[in-house]
């Protein structure tokens, strides 16, 4: 297995070192952990140095002998999540249950693909939980419209400085802070080197840029048969907009002006020469080489985790979960099978995401956020805000915020890196460090209400133009981007 | 002259005598059947609230403007501007045309493979019980398993049917089934098919019960051939139930969501988004419940129309039944 000196690359980056400061726009001075030493060997400095009691801590929040009833819905765990995470979901709410024995919880957990549609839905019959755990995407749509109540970090114990500042932003709007981050990762680039070995490139060598992903794709095609690159285009799919943008930032493009350090998001660019070279770039993939899967047009990354594994993928970008996700798929494979995925997985390479042309390395800053609703649109017209604030307490904590996000996130709570639960990442978690060293380079969804039809509706469609030849590179972009003009100018 | 105007008051009379009588005879009814109408009230009161209300609503909200950056209850009133942006727009043509033939060639083919499998089925053979089992099984069968299950039989890098093709030598490559604007309808269309032409058969089976033994007989004896016993007799009785048939697999397919929902999400480049799907989409993901209204009455008409011409045949039927 190699190490790539991921430190230095980290440091070196010149493109980091902006983004990096646009992800730090508050200041970092007094927080928790030093941001501006992010490093994979200042994340293991700093991996099991502190203790907390969660209890102890929340008892401070909601006293522990609380009475009161809570519902709430939760963006969980669904088929692309590796059995780990399951566990600690029970975990999790067994716990909160043992500490706060007087708090009747009803929760209902709902996949990322659709818990958006219902909890619009809810919302409109004034029928949504008194609390809900959103990804990233939702929460500045539902802050916008007025649904959720003032909530920061302060009032369930903790300082705005224990989070991410780019995480932040996603749960700001107009000022005023409306939720807490309960996780946040970056992926990263994962490769099968005997895959590139058999197809004469370097086996412990990730594609530089997108542009050698592109040749790496067709040489992997053209000697071996299989495709090269996982490509994803699905619509209504959290994973389209996840492995496109990091392409369309690299290149220089966006749909606004998001990858810079202080956005405005005034002036649409998804019709820039840039986007467009992003754009192509697929194109070059999926219809000029052929070297992708097929079925991008349908498929999630769910959907290329067995292709992987199966020998039949050459590289994809990916989550922090993925490994787990193989040794899941790996223990279910009977047969012959299950040794030809060992190989895969003994094959496996993770490293940084390639850069664009002028070496910019950039990547979706994912995770999640927590809220607490207006009694208006919750059944029955109230919320139990101290039970409410106990959940968020806990699950925000360093200790869950950590253990919530073991295998495939990163904790949203910055003291959670400070666990000895982080300590036992790094020691169990192959290539962790490799993902969490991506984290510098993540570019927030523009904090907007329309994000989520921009980055679930438009950009999948604008893709699916291109690629099935509905329109041409060019078009497919213009419309795409005559398309935001219009929902950003209320059409 | 005078004649005339007698006439005319006593027919006024007669009418409003009619009208009167006629009131008092229907509340004559209801009060002496008043115990039958309070042992149905629950029922209309329900229906009341979970489908007159949504109706009235959803074509109120249709004249609405709602904007996706605000409440629903921050709506303008536009009129009739929803329609007009939604007939006027290329994706409602393309959407319709693929809904057309979606409804068409799911329905007409369902029904043609269910009426040919019953007739199959309607003679006697050695595990006729059996093949009647097995078939029912893709009516039966989950829509959302069989969506899954048939996303990934025409997967187009690892699908079985492409995988066959590839092994027996008969395909260089997997066939691109789902992935591809040009293929993707018409392999939705075979899974809907697939799924419905049980239901076809169940009917026609049900229909071909009560095709009178005699006759067909009689035409044996009279010399009529297969086809034309099958034409001039069988087909005749079977009219009313393939009218019902027909109507019910276009309902139906009208408002199919979840195969082309689950194993295209309406793309690729919106080449299998039908009316249902789109409004879904409008909907839920886009937030443009006005617009998505407006979308829904013009459904709900094409559905009522089809209903209209549903109780009719169920009338027909009736009617032949009464005179029989």
């Amino acid at each position: 297995m190699t190490r790539i000196t991921l430190g230095s690359a980290v440091l070196r980056g010149t493109v980091a070192t902006a983004l990096m400061a646009s992800l730090m726009s508050t200041s970092a001075l007094g927080a928790p952990v030093d941001l501006s030493k992010w490093s994979p060997e200042y994340v293991r400095s700093i991996a099991g140095t502190q203790d907390f009691d969660t209890a102890a801590d929340c008892a401070k929040v909601t006293p522990l002998d609380y009475k009161g009833r809570l519902t709430f819905w939760y963006q969980g765990v669904f088929e692309g999540d590796p059995d780990l995470l399951r566990q600690y979901y029970k975990d999790f709410f067994e716990t909160f249950r043992k500490t706060y024995p007087n708090i009747q919880l009803e929760e209902q957990a709902l996949t990322y693909n659709d818990l958006l549609d219902k909890f619009r839905t809810a919302l409109l019959g004034n029928a949504a939980p008194m609390a809900v755990r959103l990804q990233i995407l939702g929460g500045t749509e539902f802050a916008s419209k007025g649904y959720l109540e003032p909530l920061k970090p302060e009032d369930v114990g903790y300082s705005t400085e224990d989070f991410w500042p780019g995480a932040m932003k996603a749960v700001t709007w107009e000022g005023v802070t409306y939720g807490i981050p309960t996780n946040n990762e970056t992926m990263a680039f994962i490769w099968n080197a005997d895959i590139f070995k058999r197809a004469g490139l370097d086996p412990d060598k990730a594609p530089a840029t997108w542009d050698d992903v592109v040749k790496y794709s067709k040489q992997i095609h053209d000697k071996l048969g299989i495709a090269g690159y996982g490509l994803v285009a699905r619509k209504n799919a959290g994973n389209t907009p996840y492995r496109f943008m990091p392409q369309l930032w690299a290149y220089g493009g966006g749909v606004f002006d998001e990858a810079t350090a202080n956005p405005t998001y005034e002036e649409v660019k998804l019709d820039s020469p840039q986007s467009k070279a992003a754009l192509q770039a697929s194109y070059d993939m999926y219809v000029r080489d052929k070297s992708v899967p097929v079925s991008a047009l349908t498929n999630q990354q769910a959907d290329n985790q067995p292709l992987f594994l199966a020998g039949q993928l050459g590289m994809m970008i990916s989550h922090p979960s993925d490994y787990d996700v193989m040794l899941d798929l790996q223990k279910k494979a009977t047969g012959a099978d299950k040794d030809k995925a060992q190989t895969v997985i003994d094959n496996m390479r993770y490293g940084l995401i390639p850069t664009g042309p002028d070496g910019k390395r950039a990547v979706v800053f994912g995770g999640s956020n927590i809220h607490i609703l207006k009694p208006e649109y919750v059944e029955g017209g109230k919320v139990d805000e101290p039970a409410a604030k106990a959940i968020i307490c806990m699950w925000t904590s360093p200790e869950w915020s950590l253990k919530m996000a073991y295998a495939g996130s990163n904790p949203g709570n910055l003291n959670g890196f400070k666990t000895k639960w982080m300590k036992e990442r790094l020691d169990n978690i192959k290539f962790l460090d490799v993902t969490t060293s991506m984290l510098p380079y993540g570019i927030p969804f523009p904090a907007l209400p329309q994000a989520p039809e921009i980055m679930n509706i438009i950009v999948p469609d604008m893709l699916q133009n291109a690629l099935t030849g509905a329109m041409p590179v060019d078009e497919a972009a213009d419309d795409a981007a005559k398309r935001v003009r219009d929902l950003m100018g209320g059409l | 002259m005078g004649r005339a105007t007698v006439t005319i008051v006593t027919g006024k009379a007669e009418a409003r005598q009619r009208v009167q009588s006629g009131r008092s005879g229907v509340l004559r009814e209801i009060w002496e059947h008043r115990a039958d109408y309070a042992y149905v009230l629950p029922a209309i009161a329900v229906m009341l609230v979970v489908i007159a209300y949504p109706i009235y609503y959803t074509i109120e909200l249709s004249f609405f403007k709602t904007p996706p950056g605000l409440q629903l209850r921050d709506k303008t009133f536009i009129g009739f501007d929803n329609y007009t942006t939604i007939l006027t727009s290329e994706v409602f043509w393309r959407v319709t045309w693929n809904t057309l033939i979606w409804t068409l060639g799911s329905t007409l083919i369902a029904f043609v493979l269910g009426f040919a499998t019953a007739l199959a089925l309607h003679r006697e053979f050695v595990g006729r019980g059996v093949l009647r089992a097995i078939l029912i099984i893709p009516w039966v069968i989950s829509a959302v398993a069989a969506s899954y299950i048939w996303k990934w039989i025409y997967h187009s890098d690892f699908g079985i049917i492409g995988a066959v093709l590839v092994g027996l030598g008969l395909a260089d490559r997997p066939p691109n089934f789902i992935d591809s604007v040009n293929t993707v309808l018409p392999s939705l269309i075979v899974v809907n098919i697939w799924r419905e032409f049980p239901f076809a058969m169940i009917m026609m089976m049900a229909g071909l019960q009560t095709v009178p033994e005699q006759l067909l007989r009689a035409a044996q004896v009279d010399g009529a051939s297969a086809w034309q016993r099958f034409w001039h007799v069988t087909f005749p009785h079977l009219r009313n139930v393939s009218t019902v048939t027909i109507l019910l697999l276009a309902v139906a397919n009208f408002n199919s969501f979840i195969i082309p929902w689950i194993m295209t999400g309406g793309g690729p480049s919106n080449a299998s988004h039908i009316w249902i799907t789109h409004i879904y989409e409008l909907a839920f993901g886009r937030q443009r419940w006005g617009v998505a209204s407006a979308y829904s009455v013009l459904l709900f008409l094409t559905l009522m129309t089809l209903g209209y011409f549903y109780v009719r045949a169920l009338s027909g039927n009736e009617r032949q039944e009464g005179s029989a």
